[in-house]
């Protein structure tokens, strides 16, 4: 089944990626012949093999020490430094409901 | 609106819970080195991990990881030792990465139980329709749908399509561990199967099975600016505060099997007196590291499919759980009853209106997108690893409440609640050493009525610890009390006293000639005063008015200046006029 | 007397320095004047970063003043790819993303190559965020390969290969997610190297896909590789990396202990040597290498595996997958481009992403979305991982009967700039190196020598087991010996073109 336009704006909206003017019908392209491409690897869903999600043989259980590492903190002003929109000590972000737009 | 209890003889509420609680007793944060703060000043305590900076990477705090092995010991889970952490995706700022780091089926603990004893008021709540076989069918019913707790989980767990083992949409390690938790499941099933047994007193014991409790993050704090009373509805901007943003946070999931808004609110009492005891949190509502949801739906009296349920946010106080509860549930059979329907929806629990509001309503399942996170390598918890943890277990409260009831003899409900506050529990053991039976009972009850009356008082600046008041004063005052020295008021003054100044009860008494006369040759002549002058009263006894031997007792008390035993006194004035 | 300090290997760089032959202050100055003469042909860097390398440069002068023993890179000249933060540098990952972004900390990658010494003198184009095999998606400039500015030096750490191709720095840091360090090495005709994953911290660097990521370094010589190797290493697992593991730095000798290869068995992958879209010239350039590991004593041994063809399909699963994750953090809130003039947030981050990333940024995050899914996720995610599974297992199957695999690189010789510009057959670029990223173990691309057809830069690649890195180094420098200019063979220099050109050292 191929992925439509509405579906690939489905996608979009959730990935926040707004799509504009010609985006949207070739990226739908785009996906339709990424997901192609990706179809042999359909024939590898085998019962009996297990999933490698981490490609680091037996390393399990990597913890450290709950000790506090103050050299690690970033200094308030170099966190904000960065931030588009930040008001006195904190970052700022627009309405979040949209109720603010006009 | 009907009264809760008239609803509930009609209908059966179908309560499950899932609480949140901050390792607060961890000095860093989950994945990083920053310092762990309630009260800080916003953004100083984050650095590139807690901040999602690009290029940052997370490492677990191996005490999280403890606390919550010790949590799932404590809570009869059984302990995964095979699971990792997954990415949950969604895009909102207090999550810095746009993705929660948390377990993914398989989660650290699963399918553990505690069993609740409801007493008193509290079990009347549930009405006698629902004890018994069909509470029994009841339970298996709702549990039979319970997946609904964990829904996008679930969900994916179910759509794998592959062979058993692979059930739980995870790794090979987490797979196995899926069959594991399997093969134990049917006995986590029948662990309510049998249904609660109303004792002749009225109380009751239920178990209350848990579905899992998995390790996760906590987000930033979020300040709406502009809109009403902080809601973010109307809110022109919002400012973000990064300090609380990757605070180690356990998240427990009930089984419905709650029934009652009273259930509800002792399962997370009982529950937050174990984390206290296990010292993996201060688990305190108020401040919000502690944190309960509560799910809810409605269904006939002996009907087995399950309704619609709701999910209630800003239960945040053991009053506001219950009250909240207590209200949704009316809600719903006034809509019910009414021929209307129930959507699925998240409610926000309105304590000054008493009221639910709907937040916002789930159309369609979220799909957060749930996958393996390939930057933190997966767990297999050692038997070590496990029996270490196991081992810093202190004595919980049940085993403890158990323990002072034996080997005391104080009654089981102040063994509860002495034995649900550490502190607590331990002043009681030193003030009671040695003793047992009434002597015990006695100290159990200073304890309890002066000392927390006191405490209570004060306000939250004087604790346990920094009252002044040492176990030996309250077991010397008790030995006083005991010995009839000084009567229960005087107890009262006394207790008052030693808090104020730090004396002993025994100097304070004999400093104030408080010490009761018990001495018959002294107080016979007393009585005889006293009848001679109340001949009236002395009368009605006679005739057969026995309550007016209280008014002749306290003639007495009065004509010693409150010093005479008003047992004995008692005594005397019935000998006299028999 | 004057010559360019080009003709220098790291390891006489440091060595001279050592000896009082020129100072690290005049090795940086002619690593700027070389980046100053060659750069606008080049194109290679997005910041030169002069101050941060005359203070370096400074400071291993006062060691060496001070009598203070020098560590082993000292005075040499690094660029590092701009994914890589370096505190007092942007770091971009070439994308009007993070134009402007400052590094708020460093990877340790890039603490660790300072810490033996090197000089930062600037961060290294890139595809954006690492998508490509070609460095022309970087969202501000192409990089042009030294050996024929018309084609694209690789990618995605085009940049990095480009500066060591074109003689303006020693050594250079990239990183490999698909081929992104050996690809690029290899139309360069450069050495590259992506070691064992896990081997070398990710911690700074911007991550596009968690667990196919490594960094490594480029050089023009193998001993110059293994002396990097050896620093990335050296200080033992980073706490900070969950992944890492522990390696100790033998690199420099495992590249200087290339002498008899009695009793080593090297694989060769039929099936590899006779694909499509393979052409003549790489074959016969990886036929040269195999002679030259036979001509030590090693023994040629043909292997299978089977499952590698599902490489392609199971590493466009797996490496959208985590992007789109790594990249969901890029909403322009806390840093990065926002889109001005916003009422809601929603709107806010949805336009700042569609204007902030480029095409192919956004192209993979998309597929990244819909790959991960409900209904969609079960279906392909689990079978990518069920075939890196065997995948893995085709690899210690291999190993169990050989030492390493020697095979080709990349298909072809570098494009022309635009040649492909159909994304999935970009993909394809990736053929030969894209299965050591999902099993995880080690690669190196070695030059050797021009191409008979185009005259371009030829390499082959060397793979060994997981943790046997310093094998590549081994096997890499037997090849390097006997295809060498030394032994009268064609193994590469600076390219031609540039050559000598400024960075004159007295």
């Amino acid at each position: 089944m191929a992925l439509t336009n509405d579906d690939v704006l489905g996608i979009a909206d959730y990935a926040r990626i707004a799509l504009e003017g010609d985006e949207l019908a070739q990226m739908t392209a785009y996906m339709n012949d990424a997901v192609a491409m990706l179809e042999p690897v359909l024939a590898y869903n085998l019962p009996d093999v297990e999933p490698t999600f981490h490609p680091i043989g037996d390393l399990s259980n990597v913890m450290r020490v709950d000790a506090v590492a103050p050299e690690r903190d970033l200094a308030r002003e170099t966190a904000l430094a960065n931030a588009a929109s930040a008001k006195g000590d904190s970052f700022r972000v627009p309405s979040i409901l949209g109720e603010g737009e006009a | 609106m009907k009264e809760l209890s008239e609803v509930l003889e009609d209908w059966e509420a179908v309560i499950g819970l899932e609480i949140h609680t901050e390792l607060t007793a961890l000095d860093t944060k989950m994945f990083c080195n920053c310092k762990l703060t309630h009260d800080d000043e916003p953004n100083t305590h984050v650095c590139p991990v807690c901040l999602g900076l690009p290029g940052a990477l997370p490492v677990p705090n191996r005490r999280a990881i403890e606390s919550i092995v010790k949590a799932g010991i404590a809570t009869n889970c059984e302990i995964q030792k095979h699971s990792m952490f997954y990415r949950k995706h969604y895009f909102y700022p207090d999550m810095a990465k746009n993705f929660q780091t948390t377990q993914g089926p398989v989660a650290f603990c699963m399918h553990g139980h505690l069993d609740l004893e409801v007493t008193g008021r509290g079990a009347a709540e549930r009405p006698a329709c629902a004890f018994g076989e069909a509470e029994a069918e009841s339970l298996a019913s709702a549990s039979a749908g319970a997946v609904g707790l964990s829904a996008d989980l679930s969900r994916r767990a179910d759509s794998q399509p592959a062979g058993a083992g692979d059930a739980c949409g995870a790794t090979g390690a987490d797979a196995s561990a899926g069959a594991t938790a399997l093969a134990g499941l049917s006995a986590y099933d029948t662990a309510a199967g049998a249904g609660p047994v109303r004792h002749e007193d009225g109380s009751y014991t239920v178990p209350i099975r848990i579905l899992r409790i998995h390790m996760e993050e906590d987000a930033a704090k979020m300040v709406h600016v502009g809109g009403e009373e902080g809601r973010i509805g109307g809110a022109a901007e919002s400012l973000i505060d990064y300090n609380r943003c990757g605070t180690p946070l356990i998240e427990l999931v009930t089984e419905p099997d709650l029934r009652t808004p009273e259930e509800a609110r002792l399962f997370m009492e009982k529950l937050r007196r174990i984390f206290v005891t296990l010292g993996i949190s201060d688990c305190s509502m108020e401040k919000g590291s502690m944190r309960c949801d509560g799910n809810v739906s409605l269904r006939r009296r002996g009907e087995r499919t399950l309704g619609t349920k709701t999910e209630l946010k800003n239960l945040n106080s053991f009053k506001a759980l219950h009250d909240g509860l207590a209200y949704e549930i009316c809600r719903q059979a006034e809509v019910l009853e009414e021929g209307g329907e129930i959507y699925q929806e998240t409610r926000h629990w309105e304590p000054s209106r008493k009221r639910t509001v709907v937040m916002r309503t789930k159309e369609t399942a979220d799909d957060y997108r749930f996958f393996p996170d390939p930057d933190l390598a997966p767990f297999d918890l050692t038997d070590e690893f496990i029996a270490h943890c196991a081992a810093e277990i202190p004595e919980l409260p049940d085993a403890k409440r158990d323990r002072f009831e034996r080997d005391f003899g104080i009654k089981r409900a102040d063994a509860e609640q002495l034995a649900g506050d550490p502190a607590l529990a331990a002043f009681f053991e030193a003030a009671a050493a040695g003793l047992s039976g009434k002597a015990a009972q006695t100290v159990a009850n200073l304890i309890v009525n002066e000392l927390m009356g006191y405490l209570n008082a004060a306000g939250a600046d004087v604790t346990l610890e920094t009252c002044g008041i040492a176990p030996a004063q309250v077991a010397s005052l008790a030995g006083l009390l005991a010995e009839d020295a000084i009567s229960s008021n005087q107890g009262h003054e006394v207790f008052l006293l030693m808090a104020q100044m730090g004396d002993d009860p025994a100097k304070i008494v004999d400093e104030r000639g408080m010490r009761q006369v018990s001495d018959t040759a002294a107080l016979q002549p007393i009585v005889d005063a006293v009848l001679a002058r109340c001949t009236d009263q002395a009368q009605q006894y006679r005739d057969g008015n026995q309550k007016v031997i209280g008014f002749l007792v306290g003639q007495c008390m009065r004509e010693s200046r409150g010093q005479g035993n008003p047992k004995l006194f008692n005594e005397l004035l019935r000998a006299s006029l028999s | 007397m004057a010559r360019s300090f080009d003709e220098l290997t790291a390891q006489e760089i440091a060595a001279g320095i050592a000896a009082g032959t020129f100072s690290a202050a005049e090795v940086t100055a002619a690593a700027l004047d070389a980046i100053a003469a060659r750069e606008t042909e080049v194109q290679a860097f997005l910041q030169v970063t002069p101050e941060l390398a005359q203070e370096a440069a400074a400071r291993i002068d006062a060691a060496r003043a001070a009598g203070e023993a020098l560590p082993p890179l000292a005075g040499v000249p690094l660029a590092v790819k701009d994914n890589m933060n370096l505190v007092g540098t942007r770091t971009t990952c070439a994308s009007r993303m993070l134009e402007t972004y400052e590094s708020p900390y460093t990877a340790t990658c890039v603490a660790r190559m300072l810490a033996a010494g090197c000089i930062p003198v600037g961060k290294a184009n890139m595809d954006e965020f690492a998508f490509g095999s070609s460095t022309d998606s970087s969202a501000f400039h192409p990089t042009n390969n030294p050996w024929d500015t018309a084609r694209v030096p690789g990618g995605s750490s085009g940049g990095s290969a480009a500066a060591v191709a074109a003689g303006m720095v020693p050594l250079s840091l990239g990183s490999d997610t698909g081929g992104s360090i050996r690809q690029p090495a290899a139309l360069c005709g450069v050495v590259g190297m992506k070691p064992t994953y896990g081997a070398v911290s990710r911690y700074g660097v911007v991550a596009f896909g968690s667990s196919l990521d490594q960094v490594g370094p480029f050089g023009r010589t193998v001993a110059d590789v293994a002396l990097a190797m050896d620093a990335l290493v050296s200080g033992g697992r980073d706490p900070y990396d969950s992944t890492a593991q522990d390696v100790v730095p033998g690199f420099a000798a495992a590249a200087a202990s290339a002498e008899d290869l009695a009793g080593t068995r090297i694989g060769l992958v039929p099936a590899f040597m006779e694909a499509e879209g393979l052409t003549a010239e790489v074959r016969t350039g990886v036929e040269r290498a195999a002679s030259a590991l036979e001509a030590a004593g090693a023994e040629l041994v043909e292997v299978d595996l089977p499952h590698v063809d599902a490489a392609i399909a199971a590493y466009y699963v797996i490496g959208p997958a985590e992007a789109f994750s790594n990249l969901a953090r890029f909403d322009g809130i806390r840093y990065g481009y926002q889109e001005p003039g916003c009422t809601n947030l929603a709107d806010q981050s949805a336009r700042s992403r569609a204007h902030g990333f480029g095409a192919e940024a956004k192209r993979r995050q998309m597929l990244g979305a819909y790959l991960l899914s409900s209904g969609v996720y079960d279906q392909y995610y689990y079978a990518a991982q069920k075939a890196r599974t065997l995948i893995t297992e085709d690899y210690s199957a291999a190993f169990a009967r050989v030492d390493a695999i020697l095979m080709p690189a990349t298909p072809h010789a570098a494009f022309r700039h635009g040649e492909i510009s159909d994304p999935t057959q970009m993909y394809l670029s990736d053929m030969y190196t894209i299965s050591l990223n999902i099993a995880g173990n080690g690669g190196i691309s070695v030059p050797v020598g021009l191409g008979a057809d185009s005259g371009l830069p030829m390499a082959a690649q060397l793979v060994a087991p997981a943790f046997a890195d310093e094998r590549l180094i081994t096997y890499a420098a037997v090849i390097e010996r006997a295809l060498g200019r030394a032994a009268g063979g064609s193994v590469l220099g600076v390219a031609p073109a540039f050559a000598g050109k400024g960075g004159e050292l007295r």
